[in-house]
């Protein structure tokens, strides 16, 4: 057991399972970084949300590795009497590539919902078990396939995406 | 939890969502006269009480997430500003953070520069919650709170330009310090506009207090209780409204924060009262921590400028700051490379819009402008992510005047610009 996961377990006041959790890093005093994969996170936030009592979600990042997906759950353990924050980067790691799919943590976060549709928007990632994952962001003349925060869309083409919906809009805005 | 609240960004264009007993829906925007934002609210009503309300986003998206995986970390530096129109100084402070504690430079920073960044970030939080209170008192029918309070504010934009060049977007920092000094000269022309300030949001602070017409307003409307507010996760003064006592600056101190005197200010009425007055209360806090960095300066020396190499290592970090609507965070990865891999920002107004709509069940509708303003909507930080119209590529450089005169001239003319 490394000496991070130990603070972050004294901190939480729960214990970790050392199956669900992949690595605990110490960035700096009092912030963390967790990785777990994408079968065990669920299971790792349930003990985060329901006996630690974390509540507060600030956002989701969804990141592209080389061969992978990851998903960032930034999230604070509020100490409300020492008016002191502890934030935990919640990493998912190993998500496939080919189909992206990882359990959706809205059960626990109401604030999940529109930052994991947003992630599903920008890198396609799908979200199981999520109610309503629909586009939140793109506009509604967006095409479907393509998902513009993907590497394999460099920044030329994503204009050229942009100014064919414009032109569309504008055409049949004339009409 | 999900059965009881569900979040609010779920509506479907053709309505069929629309909640059991509603007989009237209300749509607002993406363009409507009471927001210069675009965001498209729907209210569904029953008699003259709210049932429910929904919210459509995504018609400002810039793609400025994309656009900087294509810049380097020094042109980033310019265009993460603009991610708000009216926060710039707060995001680009969490920028040079990010980039700094990445390069390993964060202990190479002096005090000077710090100090200098924190009154760039304090000026902000003043003028963007005077801004705020005046648009609150327009919406609640007292004009003349809004003229009173838009005049005083001139006096810290007019610091602010003493300063930085610029009324909203000072632009002060670089990874590794600050461009500008702030002289003694100026320091000193400074301090008698800030007590002259201070003078006025007291006067503020006694109108939205002891005045019945704005008071009734505000009183007893659109109340998020702390349970509510726990679940649909504000933050910021909407938070510090409702009795959830987080400020970065307190909770996780950024810059000098901890070595400066100020008070966490927190009601737990939970009210658009309880929000307004810590938006006032933060503005006299601020307005006195201005004037302590001010004679701080006078005894602090420093460089103003660290070293940074252009090539930030390997690795990931994720900063957090307070701007002025709450809590603002962006998360970096760097690659080794002169540009990042990925830049992620969350900019507040978003996470608040959930307890902004929750505020609003079974309010009157004659409340709703009220409720709706009481978050600080800004909604270009809200779809800060989209894609810029180019419209030909043609780059043209001219003076303000030239500008200016072409613009009119398209506009009069119906010409296009370029």
């Amino acid at each position: 057991m490394s000496d991070a996961l130990k603070e972050l377990e004294e901190i939480l006041n729960v214990t970790l399972p050392g199956n669900l959790v992949e690595e605990v890093v110490k960035v700096e005093e009092g912030h963390f970084n967790v990785f777990s994969n994408a079968t065990n996170a669920f299971e790792l936030m349930k003990i985060l949300r329901e006996d630690a009592g974390i509540y507060h979600l600030t956002t989701i990042s969804g990141v592209e590795k080389d061969d992978e997906f990851n998903v960032c759950y930034h999230i604070q353990h509020r100490i409300e009497d020492e008016f002191r924050e502890v934030p935990i980067n919640f990493t998912v790691t190993k998500i496939d590539k080919n189909k992206p799919k990882t359990p959706s943590m809205i059960d626990f976060f109401v604030a999940a919902d529109y930052y994991e549709r947003e992630i599903y928007d920008f890198y396609g990632v799908y979200f199981e078990n999520h109610p309503f994952l629909q586009r939140l962001i793109l506009p509604e003349r967006w095409p479907d396939d393509v998902k513009p925060m993907r590497k394999e869309y460099g920044w030329e083409q994503i204009k050229e995406i942009t100014m064919k919906i414009a032109k569309e809009a504008l055409e049949e805005a004339k009409e | 939890m999900t059965e009881q609240y569900r979040s609010r960004f779920r509506t479907l264009t053709d309505g069929s969502d629309s909640p059991p007993g509603a007989d009237h829906h209300i749509f607002i925007g993406p363009q409507h006269p009471w927001a210069e934002e675009p965001a498209h609210f729907i209210i569904h009503l029953k008699g003259e009480r709210v049932v429910e309300a929904d919210i459509r986003i995504g018609f400002n998206l810039r793609g400025i997430e994309k656009a900087m995986e294509n810049r380097t970390w020094r042109q980033n530096t310019m265009l993460v500003p603009r991610a708000c129109g009216i926060c710039s100084a707060v995001h680009q402070n969490v920028y040079v953070r990010v980039v700094e504690k990445l390069a390993g430079v964060e202990d190479q920073i002096s005090e000077r520069a710090r100090l200098i960044r924190m009154f760039s970030l304090e000026a902000e939080r003043v003028h963007s919650h005077i801004l705020w209170y005046g648009i609150l008192a327009h919406d609640a029918g007292f004009d003349t709170m809004l003229h009173i309070s838009w005049r005083d504010r001139e006096i810290i934009m007019d610091i602010v330009e003493d300063f930085s060049g610029n009324r909203v977007n000072p632009a002060l920092m670089l990874p590794g310090g600050v461009k500008r000094d702030i002289p003694k000269d100026k320091a000193d022309k400074a301090r008698p506009m800030l007590n002259k300030l201070i003078k006025q949001v007291e006067y503020h602070k006694k109108v939205f207090t002891e005045e019945a017409s704005i008071r009734n307003r505000l009183e007893n409307v659109g109340v998020l209780t702390k349970d509510d507010a726990k679940i649909t996760t504000p933050n910021g003064p909407t938070g510090r409204g409702s009795g959830l006592p987080f400020d970065m600056r307190k909770s996780f101190p950024y810059e000098l924060y901890d070595k400066i005197d100020w008070n966490l200010v927190c009601y737990n009425e939970g009210d658009i009262l309880a929000t307004t007055l810590v938006r006032i209360d933060e503005t006299l806090e601020s307005l006195q921590m201005c004037n302590q960095i001010l004679d701080q300066l006078e005894s602090t020396q420093g460089e103003l400028l660290a070293r940074v190499k252009p090539r930030v290592p390997e690795g990931s970090y994720m900063a957090r700051g307070e701007a002025p609507r709450g809590e603002d965070i962006h998360y970096g990865i760097a690659n080794g490379t002169d540009k990042p891999e990925r830049y992620k920002i969350r900019a507040p107004s978003l996470g608040n819009i959930d307890a902004t709509l929750k505020r609003m069940d079974g309010e009157y509708v004659a409340d709703m402008p009220v409720i709706l303003r009481s978050y600080d909507p800004c909604f270009s930080c809200t779809n800060r992510v989209m894609l810029i119209n180019e419209v030909t590529g043609e780059k043209i450089i001219m003076n303000q005047d030239e500008f200016a005169r072409k613009a009119i001239k398209a506009k009069r003319y119906n010409r296009p610009f370029f």
